[in-house]
């Protein structure tokens, strides 16, 4: 379904990516964990194409799409839908106009058909009675449940989750595992980035550990807490000494690094 | 210390130390340089997508965004448009009244300020007030966009940003500024009338006879290409700034700055450049 052979990517400079191999299975859910500048929300930025590769291969739904134009990226990216970090609404629409955007922009289905597909969503991300509301006049929480409910309007057949939990209350955190565990129900695809170990645990069917711009560590749930590599228990334990404590002084900051290169 | 090392005598050090300043100041010109020429290509080629995507503003969900915009634009500028327009009329015909009135040739006044307005000053303030209110808005809107990710989220949708976004922005603003200024045109020349009638004796109608006998449709449609020029420049610099924007709320700040300052620029210049190709 999804799988990354070999990808390097430098930004600023800096490598992010060096030989990343991945492969998510179809209805598979794998979780992406790592510190902050090791190039999560990078890979996930490739397999969108929102950021190209160097070198390396990414194919994603059948497709070798590494090299693709933007403009031929668009049979892909409709059946993927993508959760950002803060839901990423257009603060001028309210809830019910942002989720049924792309679905209006397409222009595939009737006004009825859409305001029908609206309410569906909506209840499934428990956001009914807040349809008419502005961004700015919801939660965080009930803003990423609508950018949710918005990847989901278009039934994509992979979700791809940029940190679905970061600044939650335990109870909003909870809300957003149960409707990741809900699209693994429906047999979605999904990689979740997240720093969050509790979710982590609880959603994953396979986990990785990124340290250095590729894979330290792979398996299951069960796998990755028995492992007797020292950087997985010192990730998984929140450790401040050990092997992936150098990383803090070698890269500082991944903030630049989420930059799309599509102009 | 280093200087001394590296050159051995003071006098050799001087000389490297200017040389090492000159060659940073032109490697510091030519990144400036560069990056201005990469800016440019980018406005340009956002230009020519916007106009590719001109036929998709014929549906009625675009329609509708581009008239929000115009009426959002016109009611944001209408006010300052009004009052800048008023004594900027005033102060020109203060200013050419009292010189002509020594010649005693004050009943000239109608066509220096008629002219001026329409051909020059009009356009000019209009496009000055929209870039300062509308451009550096548009440039910070953006920016804020492509910052909070709401620009890739649309990508990711396979929603075109430049339909989306771009197209009812430069449409809106090349139709809005024609119209602002010849408003300020009109309040402008009315200005005028007022301080040529009350500070300077020069009665009504005679102030609009000479004013409208001696305006040409030249000057007219002069005033308006250039009204449309400035539009088209004032929103797609706003765009291109807005696109470019990187990090957080500081580059949101230094894209609407930029915004203003290249407008201005281009303003001026292209505003000489057209009254000399009218003119000559």
């Amino acid at each position: 379904m999804i799988r990354l052979t070999n990808v390097h990517k430098q930004l600023g400079g800096r490598k992010i990516l060096d030989g990343l191999s991945l492969e998510v299975k179809e209805g598979e859910t794998l979780v992406i964990l790592g510190r902050s500048g090791t190039g999560k929300s990078v890979t996930l930025r490739h397999v969108i194409g929102l950021l190209t590769p160097d070198s390396g291969q990414i194919e994603v739904l059948g497709e070798e799409i590494s090299q693709h134009r933007p403009e031929n990226l668009r049979t892909v990216r409709r059946r993927i839908g993508y959760l950002f970090q803060d839901g990423a609404l257009l603060d001028w629409l309210n809830i019910s106009d942002n989720i049924g955007l792309p679905l209006r922009e397409r222009r595939e289905h009737s006004e009825k058909e859409i305001v029908d597909r609206i309410e569906e969503v909506l209840v499934d991300v428990e956001l009914d009675g807040h349809a008419l509301k502005l961004p700015s006049e919801i939660s965080g929480g009930m803003r990423k449940r609508a950018g949710l409910a918005r990847a989901l309007v278009c039934h994509p057949e992979i979700m791809l989750h940029d940190e679905p939990t970061s600044g939650l209350d335990p109870i909003s955190s909870s809300v957003i595992n149960r409707l990741i565990m809900k699209l693994k129900g429906m047999g979605i695809t999904q990689m979740v980035v997240t720093h969050d170990m509790g979710s982590a645990f609880e959603v994953a069917d396979r986990i990785a550990l990124l340290h250095q711009g590729t894979v330290r560590a792979l398996g299951t749930s069960d796998e990755i807490r028995q492992s007797t590599d020292p950087a997985v228990q010192q990730f998984i334990h929140g450790i401040v000494d050990g092997p992936l404590a150098r990383e803090i002084r070698e890269d500082p900051d991944s903030s630049k690094n989420n930059e799309s290169e599509e102009s | 210390m280093r200087r001394t090392e590296t050159c051995g005598s003071g006098r050799v050090a001087h000389r490297c130390g200017g040389w090492s300043e000159m060659s940073g100041w032109i490697s510091g010109l030519g990144a400036f340089l560069g990056r201005s020429a990469e800016t440019t290509g980018y406005g340009l080629v956002l230009l020519g997508r916007t106009l590719f995507h001109l036929p998709h503003l014929l549906t009625r969900r675009r329609i509708r965004d581009t008239l929000d915009l115009c009426y959002t634009y016109c009611t944001g500028s209408f006010t300052v448009t009004a009052v800048v327009a008023l004594f900027t009329g005033m102060i020109l015909a203060l200013n050419s009244g009292l010189s002509l009135q020594e010649l005693g040739q004050e009943a000239l006044i109608g066509r220096i300020v008629a002219v001026s307005l329409i051909r020059e000053m009009g356009p000019f303030m209009t496009a000055l007030i929209l870039t300062a209110s509308i451009g550096s808005g548009i440039a910070a809107e953006l920016g804020t966009m492509k910052v909070s990710e709401e620009i890739d989220a649309l990508r990711i949708m396979s929603i075109s940003p430049v339909r989306f976004l771009i197209l009812p922005r430069i449409v809106a603003l090349t139709l809005v500024t024609p119209v602002l200024t010849i408003f300020a045109g009109l309040i402008g020349i009315l200005g005028g009338m007022f301080v040529a009638y009350f500070q300077l004796g020069v009665g009504w109608m005679a102030f609009q006879n000479d004013g409208l006998e001696f305006l040409t449709q030249k000057d007219v449609f002069t005033g308006l290409f250039k009204s449309v020029v400035f539009g088209v420049t004032i929103a797609t610099v706003g765009c291109t700034q807005g696109l470019l924007t990187r990090g957080g709320a500081t580059g949101v700040g230094q894209a609407a700055r930029r915004a203003v300052v290249v407008t201005f620029l281009l303003v001026i210049i292209m505003g000489y450049y057209i009254t000399w190709a009218v003119l000559t």
